[in-house]
């Protein structure tokens, strides 16, 4: 089941496996999305969900199972905690109810239902359509619920497959980059400031006297959907006691962003602007300012090397193709630099293991690191990053792996012979030792954990609020170790000695214990999913049964709305669903594929796709131009954008598509003249974040540009 | 050419090269998923110029149930119209059976464009008395009637891979391998695998036009 998510276009690759699982293992592919997306066309399947209603959709599915009797009972017995929570909540969706709020009938809820269940082992596959909402969490977490019930986890050929965006992205989570964590998913407690105190051998003191207070060095920051705010907001509001005065934007760009206009105020109004990119992104133009933007052109990925880490956990190393050509140089160097005019390149460039090799005193003009610096980077990671397994992953068996690629059979991913043998290829984490072959799928407990078997996690200890227990039931463990639940072994993300990850491997035990799943997680809002409707809902009567959250007066630093915004009359004004997402020539901010005269030939223009018969309502012809405009939200405006109008089914009469990927023009201004010389790319367009709506999930704070509201308005003379 | 498909395939170990290949391109219409690689990846290799296109992936029924995506490259056909056509001979056979074309010959009539069943031959003018310009196709990656990798033929016809012993470019950055080339034998060699997983239909789109119904 592919929802929310598109691969023929964001994962065109990952196509292949899909279409050959359909080929030679005859799977059913069912997609289910609010456009029949490119992937929708090689389904056998295709349900159109309106979006931002897959809580109801997925608790359809669950309720149709529960009431048929089709669940995995013995798993759900001993790997899951909490089922009558979910019984209970899951009651209120019977297919009617679901088919109300989805727009999916009940005949496809119980059609998709029991092809799961007559499918076993299904994966459920989805990607950003799932999370950017306000309930995105949910969302996802409702996926997982799914699979639970089916008893799909830690089965090959089951799970959960979230396709991840970029070359290595999800490296990029696992090394800290969200604002609640440091590397590793420590948090910001005390406990992980310690613990990383020793891994990079730095007094801890020295540390809390880079904070302005120990309470400010243990507070998560702003995330990157709303830093803004953190500019732009009375300082009485924030969660800080000043605002922010400089940005840096690295290798991201503001057209990603919804709220744009809002983003264009804090850009205009912040002290320093640096912007560091391969190429210049729509954050140095945006901002009608003079001065105090900085453009850094940094390598891309071909001009360096070192580790990444895929969407299924595995690491590659790569090589350097070419050296940074121009005056582009590599993230590390630029960060170096940084240390060193900040005072702490001596702490950045050391760890326990000594310092980074060869790093040059000044970090002045420096172009390309010497050899060992990436290694180095990685050799830390290993050190510090044990809470998942990620010390095994050493440069020296990532290259290793490089190097004896050709010996990994193409279906297993094992290698059979050589120096490699028995290894999984990219040594997915946790890869507990560097004899461990990685765990290529998570939670399976068929396998010994030597070969890459692990129960869930025990995180929570041994026991849930309401007295039962959190550890997996016997007969549950992976073999050859105690086969019942188990505590995650003591210190064993801590202790940078591995002795107790050693001990654990030892006895066959995985260090982090085998514990149950959760359908019920006490400590975040909405402990069992509920369906939460879009804050701006086509739907003003599912309003009163389904509202959004309650505002929030401190979330990641700042208040952030919800029912205060949930108006019934927007639809009144504002009839049609907005809907974004990406098109295969562009990824992301776009500023490198604009710059590609080859993609721009294939997708020159930006563009939304509309209904024929929305089209024909709004005397729009294919072709046409036309504004979009977009609920007002927190400023007394519309926003709007000036786009081209595709005539397609794709969408439904009830939404419009845009592409976020173009920049360049804000609100019908072209904005090319602020670009470098020689550097505006070929190509310039609205952004559609100008117009996505307000909304925020209440964990993440991940935007909510999946679902919102706006309405075409044809311009008077065309 | 009909003899070389009767040679018996051997288990054994790796084969010498037996004999000249014939070259094919499978387009399977059941897999393409229109990422427009192969178009992309041709333009970077073969220094096409803007709208010029030697290779396009055309969608049908976009957006509806049955949306089916093609890439039309020249497909070399066997018995070729463009090269019974052509007036002044300046498209021919090599034999290993790609069509190639001699630019410095071509006259620019554009019959070829008429006779072609694909629309493989571009042109780079259009103007209202006609004169489109000297014509441009796929050249299987295999340059022209010039010394291989020279700047001459780099200039007028682009790479030239077959000359490294590599396949053309589009298919081998193909992400589904939807579109594949190379030698006839092990081009049908994935068409029966696929042929037999899905029961049937490869979707080997336009084999019938471009090779006959032997597929020689």
């Amino acid at each position: 089941m592919i929802i929310g998510m598109n691969p023929a276009e964001n994962h065109p690759i990952s196509m292949q496996h899909i279409l050959t699982a359909k080929e030679t293992n005859r799977a059913i592919i069912i997609s289910v999305d609010p456009r029949f997306t490119k992937t929708s066309a090689f389904a056998n399947k295709y349900v159109r969900l309106r979006s931002g209603t897959d809580v109801a959709f997925v608790y359809g599915l669950i309720n149709v199972i529960l009431a048929k009797g089709w669940e995995d009972k013995k798993f759900l017995a001993e790997r899951t905690y909490d089922l009558e929570g979910l019984k209970k909540e899951v009651a209120k969706y019977d297919p009617k109810t679901a088919a109300d709020i989805t727009g999916i009938s009940a005949e496809d809820i119980e059609w998709i239902a029991r092809t799961m269940v007559e499918n076993r082992p299904g994966t459920v596959i989805w990607a950003m359509g799932g999370t950017q909402h306000n309930d995105g969490t949910g969302v996802v977490r409702t996926y997982c619920h799914l699979q639970m019930v089916l008893g799909n986890m830690g089965k090959p050929g089951g799970g959960c497959d979230v396709f991840r965006g970029h070359d290595s992205i999800q490296g990029v989570t696992d090394v800290g980059g969200g604002p609640e964590t440091l590397p590793g998913y420590y948090g910001v407690g005390e406990s992980a400031w310690q613990h990383f105190s020793k891994a990079w051998d730095v007094p801890y003191d020295w540390l809390v006297s880079r904070f302005k207070n120990k309470t400010m060095m243990e507070k998560p920051g702003f995330t990157v959907a709303r830093w803004y705010e953190g500019v732009l907001m009375d300082t009485k509001e924030l969660g800080q006691d000043v605002n922010l005065k400089a940005v840096m934007f690295w290798g991201h760009s503001t057209n990603s962003m919804s709220q744009m206009d809002r983003v264009k105020k804090a850009l205009e109004k912040v002290e320093l602007i640096v912007d560091i990119d391969p190429f210049v992104t729509n954050t140095a133009v945006l901002p009608d300012r003079k001065d105090g933007i900085y453009v850094l052109p940094a390598a891309t990925n071909y001009e360096q090397w070192g580790s990444r880490t895929n969407t299924n956990r595995d690491l590659q190393w790569g090589d350097r193709v070419v050296d940074p050509v121009f005056e582009a140089r590599p993230d590390l160097a630029i960060m170096i630099d940084f240390a060193e005019r900040f005072g702490f390149k001596k702490q950045f460039i050391h760890n326990m293991k000594g310092d980074w090799k060869g790093v040059p005193a000044s970090m002045k003009n420096v172009k390309m690191l010497p050899e060992q610096t990436f290694e180095d980077v990685l050799r830390e990671i290993n050190l510090s990053c044990l809470s998942i397994g990620y010390n095994g992953q050493t440069p020296e068996r990532l290259k290793r792996q490089h190097e004896w690629g050709h010996v990994f059979d193409i279906k297993t991913k094992k290698a059979v012979g050589g120096p490699v043998d028995g290894e999984q290829w990219g040594l997915p984490w946790p890869c507990w030792s560097d004899k461990h072959p990685g765990t290529a799928i998570l939670y399976r407990n068929d396998i010994p954990v030597s070969q890459g078997g692990c129960g869930f996690r025990a995180t929570w200890g041994p026991k849930a609020p309401d007295g039962s227990t959190l550890l997996a039931g016997r007969g549950s463990a992976p073999p050859g170790g105690p086969n019942e639940g188990y505590p995650a072994e003591k210190n064993y993300a801590t202790d940078l000695t591995q002795e107790a990850i050693k001990r654990a491997l030892a006895e066959n035990r995985s260090p982090y214990g085998n514990g149950r799943a959760r359908f019920n997680s006490w400590n975040i809002a909405d402990p069992v999913p509920i369906h939460r409707e879009p804050i701006h809902s086509p739907r003003p009567d599912l309003i009163v049964k389904w509202p959004t959250y309650d505002d929030v007066k401190e979330h990641y630093r700042l208040p952030t709305l919800y029912k205060s915004l949930q108006k019934p009359d927007w639809v009144k004004r504002f009839p049609l669903i907005l809907t974004t997402g990406r098109v295969v020539e562009y990824e992301g901010g776009s500023s490198r594929e604009r710059a590609a005269w080859w993609l721009v030939e294939l997708n020159p223009e930006m563009y939304a796709e509309v209904h024929p018969k929305v089209a024909a309502d709004h005397g729009l012809r294919h072709g046409d131009y036309c504004w979009i405009e977009s609920p007002e939200d927190l400023d007394d405006r519309p926003s709007r954008v000036w786009v081209k109008v595709k005539i397609t089914k794709r969408v439904g009469p009830d939404t419009v598509f845009l592409p976020f990927h173009w920049g360049g023009m804000f609100e019908g201004k072209s904005l090319i003249s602020k670009y470098p010389e020689g550097t505006a790319p070929y190509t310039i367009g609205e952004s559609a974040n100008t117009i996505t709506n307000y909304g925020y999930d209440r964990v993440t704070q991940m935007q909510e540009t999946k679902t919102g509201l706006c309405r075409i308005s044809k311009p008077k003379q065309a | 050419m009909a003899q070389l498909s009767t040679i018996p395939q051997r288990g054994g170990g790796p084969q010498p090269q037996q004999a000249t290949a014939r070259m094919k391109f499978y387009v399977d219409a059941k897999r393409c998923i229109e990422c427009g690689g192969c178009e992309v990846a041709c333009k970077n290799e073969n220094n096409v110029p803007y709208g010029i296109a030697r290779i396009r992936v055309v969608t049908l029924n976009e957006g509806e149930p049955g949306e089916t995506n093609i890439a039309i490259p020249c497909m070399q056909c066997s018995n070729a119209p463009c090269v019974a056509v052509c007036p002044v001979d300046a498209l021919y056979h090599r034999p290993d059976g790609i069509v190639a074309l001699n630019k410095e010959t071509c006259i620019g009539c554009g019959y070829c464009l008429y006779a072609c069943p694909f629309g493989a031959p571009q042109f780079p003018k259009g103007s209202p008395f006609g004169a489109r310009g000297v014509m441009d196709k796929c050249t299987y990656c295999a340059g022209g009637p010039e010394v291989a990798f020279s700047e001459r033929e780099r200039r007028l016809y682009g790479s030239n891979r077959i000359a490294e012993g590599k396949l053309p470019m589009c298919a081998s950055v193909c992400s589904t391998k939807a579109l594949v080339a190379g030698d006839a034998e092990e081009v049908a060699k994935v068409v029966r695998e696929r042929v037999a997983a899905r029961g049937a239909g490869g979707g080997a789109w336009g084999w019938d036009t471009a090779y006959g119904r032997g597929g020689s």
